[in-house]
């Protein structure tokens, strides 16, 4: 086998489930590092997201790339105000209370999706698109388009995480909540801060997933595994080791069947999940310890 | 006073307990795998289901005058849904029999752990893997369509006979995809094919681009899909297209979805063939058809016929064992067994009377005569489909 058909048909699809794994993981972990559980609703709120862009897209007959940055807005209030209504009212409780929560607003999630855009498989627009040849390199524009995207949107997270007031807020608040509540951080508007910043993520994952391959109600649920086994590769709070984390687990899935029978691609990720757990716990940049 | 309001109450109650059976409703389970990978296919199924049952109530109803209701349950066309969607139906339902589930993992999962230990009887349109033949069920697992082991042979010789001597096959990772599997292999090896390429694959994955590129590896131009149109085949036939992996594409029952070509186009499938048991040509499947279409139903969508002629045995088997439900399962051999006098799809008035007088009677339905073997499975018919401009084409049938 060629150097070119292993990156044609093993990295490069690698590249494009890793970026969008990547964006999602970025979600997680900031939700690991600032509001300290696993939220496991982020995968229907990717579906959801997607799916809004769905409507969009059949309503106003626009692009999906259009329909983006409205998606990414609509996506974070619901997430907003699932936090408002939901999770705001058991922070004080233990947070494996809010774990079993975020599951209920996963299903819910889910039904809602169900129920407003039926169960059948959609996709954005009808056909197929044949990979665009770049010195024998096959890609399509919207794999590009992709890892463009997820890599901008990190970019300009890391830079409102740095240089921003909010930004260092959200870090202070990640490193000591208490200490940063007395400091004068107001912690309510961090938590909304971060649940427009995780919706609009989510929303970003889902209409990539969307476009790269096809819009079903269980396509953010299955992603969630690889989700998390990337942030905590990544390292938990480490928005950069998120996007590696996912890059890492979206290529090792691909490259798994050539060494592996194909029906153990699925359980890549949670290998990788349980080898990190066991060896290095702080994933591969440090983050926190759960 | 405290005394005589509790005697009043007590005999109410007391009278609802004893009319309650004369006038209640008779209950059989609908489940079906409305979400999940068969989602597309399911509501016709269920629609054709109901359709049987409006056909009883329109009669006569059961029993005595008593209406049939169907209570939709969701199996999700996985084991753990259907497992608690027959669960629900049973013990709080009360369902007398089951029609359903839809797909093969349901099946094994609810005849295992539900319905074979409550000795309730189940008739499922769709469940095809072969699996379902050995298991242990006491006799009350039945199937109107025909084992996998079938359909997997049929569609091996037929791609033989079609010239078709080398072919890779992916297969979903589940009870249906691996019956199917194993038995076209075993066909197409014996008759002289090649598989250049056997693989297993999750569902549900985003990308099988390194599961296409494995599989091409063996040099067939040929790709034989023995997964859900609607799920992670949908996945597999766009990526095998979009990046020329195959040149011909063959799928099973579980392809002809007609997702397939709303997602993809029609223009792009010209080389997508797709098996699928059809009914034979039959007064039974006219009659059925006449009354399906009137319905506003397409009689040739999948498994309709075999949905149809499930729900209608079943309310057979339920007015033949007096609706005493641990005698259902028996009335179902009684009912369909090549003896006494016919009765076709719609004709509950008449099979009602003869029950009643006590006479033999045989179902002929609108996918075939069911005469069910020891195992409770029954023979079939295959043709082999194209899709065209109006959906899916009949292009001949298999042998």
């Amino acid at each position: 086998m060629g150097a070119l058909e292993i990156i044609n048909f093993y990295l490069v699809p690698g590249l494009v489930v890793g970026s969008i794994y990547a964006l999602g993981a970025v979600g997680i972990t900031l939700v690991f590092a600032i509001l300290r559980y696993a939220h496991l609703a982020h995968g229907d709120l990717a579906t959801l997201g997607a799916f809004l862009g769905l409507g969009l897209v059949t309503a106003l007959g626009i692009s999906p790339y259009l329909a983006l940055p409205a998606v990414m807005v609509l996506t974070a209030v619901v997430a907003v105000g699932i936090d408002r209504v939901f999770y705001d009212y058991l922070r004080e409780r233990p947070k494996i209370v809010t774990v079993m929560a975020s599951l209920g607003i996963a299903l819910m999630v889910r039904a809602i999706v169900q129920v407003v855009w039926g169960v059948d498989s959609q996709t954005y627009t009808r056909g197929i698109v044949r990979p665009e040849n770049w010195f024998g390199i096959r890609v399509r524009d919207r794999e590009l388009i992709t890892i463009l995207a997820m890599i901008a949107l990190v970019v300009a997270l890391q830079l409102f995480l740095q240089r921003s007031k909010w930004g260092k807020a959200m870090r202070a608040m990640s490193d000591n909540p208490d200490l940063a509540l007395l400091s004068g951080v107001d912690n309510g508007k961090v938590v909304t801060i971060t649940w427009v910043i995780v919706g609009g993520l989510c929303a970003a994952a889902g209409l990539f997933l969307g476009l790269n391959f096809e819009l079903k109600a269980m396509m953010g649920w299955s992603m969630l595994l690889p989700m998390f086994a990337a942030a905590i590769l990544g390292g938990v709070g480490r928005v950069e080791g998120a996007v590696i984390g996912g890059l890492i687990v979206g290529v090792a899935e691909e490259m798994s069947t050539l060494f592996l029978p194909t029906e153990y691609k699925a359980a890549t990720a949670f290998a990788i999940l349980l080898l990190m757990l066991l060896v290095r716990p702080t994933g591969l940049l440090r983050g926190k310890v759960l | 006073m405290k005394l005589f309001q509790t005697a009043i109450a007590a005999a109410l109650l007391g009278a609802t307990a004893l009319a309650a059976p004369a006038h209640a409703d008779v209950k059989i389970g609908l489940i079906g795998g409305v979400t999940g990978p068969i989602a597309a296919m399911a509501p016709p199924m269920i629609a054709s289901a109901q359709l049987a049952i409006d056909q009883v109530n329109a009669n006569g109803g059961i029993l005595d005058g008593q209406k049939l209701i169907g209570v939709v349950g969701d199996s999700a066309c996985n084991p753990q849904n259907g497992t608690d969607a027959a669960t629900k139906a049973v013990n709080i339902e009360g369902v007398v029999a089951i029609v359903g589930p839809h797909c093969s993992g349901s099946v094994l999962a609810v005849a295992n752990s539900v319905t074979v230990p409550a000795g309730i009887a189940i008739i499922t349109p769709s469940g095809t893997s072969p699996e379902i033949t050995s298991l242990d069920d006491k006799d009350t697992v039945f199937r109107t369509v025909p084992s996998d082991d079938y359909q997997g042979r049929a569609l091996a010789r037929t791609l033989l006979d079609r010239g078709t001597k080398k072919v890779a096959v992916a297969y979903l990772n589940n009870d249906y995809g691996k019956g199917l599997a194993e038995a076209f292999k075993s066909e197409f090896e014996a008759n002289g094919g090649e598989i250049a390429g056997y693989a297993a694959h999750e569902g549900e994955k985003a990308s099988y681009r390194s599961n296409l590129a494995e599989l091409a590896s063996g040099g067939a131009d040929t790709l034989v899909i023995l997964d859900y149109g609607d799920g992670s085949g949908l996945t597999l036939l766009r990526q095998a297209l979009e990046n020329g992996f195959f040149e011909n594409f063959v799928g099973a029952d579980g392809m002809k979805s007609d997702a397939t070509f709303k997602e993809l186009g029609a223009e792009n499938l010209t080389t997508f063939v797709a098996s699928s048991p059809v009914g034979e040509k039959s007064d039974a499947l006219e009659m059925f058809s006449k009354a399906f279409t009137e319905a506003g139903g397409d009689p040739s969508a999948i498994f309709v016929t075999t949905s149809y002629d499930a729900a209608f045995l079943m309310a057979l088997a339920v007015e033949k064992a007096g609706g005493d439900k641990t005698k259902v399962a028996a009335a179902m051999r009684e009912i369909s067994n090549g003896t006494g006098e016919t009765i076709l799809p719609g004709e509950w008035a008449k099979a009602k009377e003869l029950i009643a007088a006590g006479k033999a009677i045989d179902y002929k339905g609108a996918a075939g005569d069911h005469n069910f073997d020891e195992k409770g499975d029954v023979p079939g018919a295959y043709a082999l489909f194209k899709v065209g401009a109006n959906g899916f084409e009949m292009i001949g049938e298999m042998k």
